[in-house]
């Protein structure tokens, strides 16, 4: 049985990826090092009620979450998503922003589902916090 | 309120009157601040295409916004920051994709002013004030984005160091050295103005 | 020869940015050295040129056609959040606009996609005051919007304030 439990465990990986978005109207963002995000994810954001016309990736990060571990991702200096591996590929998903838990939910997030947070920048614009299952 | 009535309206009512939504007074107030508002961008990017744009920019920008216009400057005052920093946003993405002269380099490094011996009127030298606007034109024309910008930002706007200096997000140090830079080029560009005339 | 940094303090004297011992000090320097007063009759000199001659420029375009683009600007934007408005309204700022019966069936969808809701997809163990949960079933997204005023989340230390 436990040698069923370690196959299957090893099996369930769960790999993600946190990206950093910038969401705007402008045709181009000022710095040189962003690019357009990818058009599977940029066709999911569209298809959000969002106003903005252009996203832009900031950053990106893959990671991997261990049986019943708990990784911590920085996406930017104030925020970071901390994911909690329970039961299967259930997770409990923390958004931290400026070192306090925001919001916490526990759910599955299928191959090809977004989790997207987001909040206001400056200048009428909007950061996005994009999570995806890779694995 | 009619259009006919706007035009004796002071910009306090016509503000007012905008956040609510009164696209004929904001209409009104973008007539009486275009061309300042114009002249600004102009100075900066030293291109009409260019400075009308931006200008325009500005105006959109300035509708979305107005509800956060409180009154603590007057409304051209608030208008022309927009415009200011749509003109600085537009330079700093210029400046990246342009491929620097060495002579600009050799401008923004800094180094040849403090050595320039200074320059004194010529005072019987006859100039029509047009032709006198005309070389300050060409002057500004040849300074460097960042030298031009600190000028038209100390002595059109009269911002002081430190407010020019968040507004280019620069040091203060920076912007002493622009400005002394740009004044002493100037006035080599200048060289024989009668006296009168720069008084 | 002045120092530089003579010259950047003359020049701090001319724009009244010296500080008053600063201006005392430079005041002898200027008694006693012509290179230094020459200097700052230079620089009076250009202020006073440039200050006569603010450039009195016209925009190029007519009234009507300059204020027709701007028009047409202004009314492909999203609608702008009249001050005062009612809360459901304000979150409205980040949604693409939509006719009010729409709005109304949204408003209801994302009650509807609450904790303690029909059919929820996840459990939420901390929520939020401020945060608005919108599910897309047939794309599978799921948006969180947390509406707090702007910050910049890319900066990486401080960021500059630009004059608004």
């Amino acid at each position: 049985m436990l040698g069923q439990w370690c196959v299957f465990g090893a099996a369930q990986k769960l790999k993600l990826e946190v990206q950093l978005v910038w969401a705007t109207n402008d045709r181009e963002s000022p710095e040189p090092s962003h690019k357009p995000v990818e058009p599977a994810v940029l066709k999911k954001l569209k298809d959000l009620p969002l106003k903005w016309t252009n996203y832009f990736e900031v950053n990106r990060h893959e990671f991997e979450v261990p049986a019943s571990g708990v990784v911590n991702v920085p996406v930017s200096s104030k925020c970071s998503i901390e994911v909690k591996r329970l039961a299967d590929t259930t997770m409990e998903v923390s958004f931290i922003g400026k070192g306090k838990p925001v919001e916490k939910r526990i759910m599955a997030l299928p191959r090809g589902e977004l989790l997207v947070y987001g909040g206001n920048a400056p200048n009428a614009t909007a950061w996005l916090v994009v999570l995806k299952r890779l694995e | 309120m009619t259009e006919n009535d706007h035009s004796s309206t002071d910009d306090q009512t016509l503000v007012r009157a905008a956040q609510k939504g009164d696209m004929a007074a904001f209409e009104e107030l973008v007539a009486r601040h275009r061309d300042k508002l114009y002249a600004r961008a102009f100075s900066m990017m030293r291109n009409e295409e260019e400075a009308v744009d931006l200008s325009q920019e500005a105006w959109v920008k300035g509708w979305q916004r107005l509800g956060q216009f409180q009154g603590e400057s007057s409304f051209g005052t608030w208008m022309t920051r927009i415009v200011i920093n749509l003109c600085l946003d537009q330079l700093r993405r210029q400046k990246r994709q342009r491929t620097e002269s060495f002579e600009a380099i050799n401008e923004e490094s800094g180094g040849v002013e403090r050595q320039m011996p200074v320059v004194v009127p010529n005072p019987t030298a006859e100039l029509e004030r047009a032709e006198l606007r005309q070389r300050i034109d060409q002057a500004l024309n040849q300074l460097s984005h960042e030298h031009r910008t600190a000028l038209v930002l100390h002595e059109f706007e009269e911002m002081e160091y430190k407010e020019i200096a968040k507004t280019m997000d620069c040091s203060i140090g920076t912007v002493m050295s622009r400005l002394f830079y740009a004044r002493r080029k100037m006035a080599a560009l200048l060289a024989g103005l009668k006296k009168e005339d720069l008084r | 020869m002045i120092a530089y940094e003579t010259q950047l303090k003359i020049q701090a004297l001319l724009d009244d940015e010296l500080s008053p011992s600063d201006a005392r000090r430079l005041a002898e320097t200027l008694a006693q050295d012509p290179e230094a007063r020459a200097l700052l009759a230079e620089l009076k000199g250009t202020k006073a040129a440039l200050k006569s001659f603010e450039e009195p420029f016209t925009l190029p375009e007519t009234r009507e056609f300059f204020w027709s683009k701007i028009e047409r600007s202004i009314q492909a934007q999203p609608e702008r959040v009249v001050a005062g408005a009612p809360l459901w309204v304000a979150w409205r700022r980040f949604l693409v606009p939509v006719s009010s019966l729409a709005a109304l069936v949204l408003l209801a969808l994302l009650t509807l996609l609450g904790p303690g809701g029909k059919g929820p997809e996840f459990e939420a163990a901390l929520s939020d005051p401020g945060a608005f949960t919108y599910r897309d079933y047939s794309t599978g997204a799921t948006l969180v919007w947390l509406s707090y005023p702007a910050e910049n989340e890319f900066a990486q230390e401080e960021p500059t304030d630009t004059i608004e």
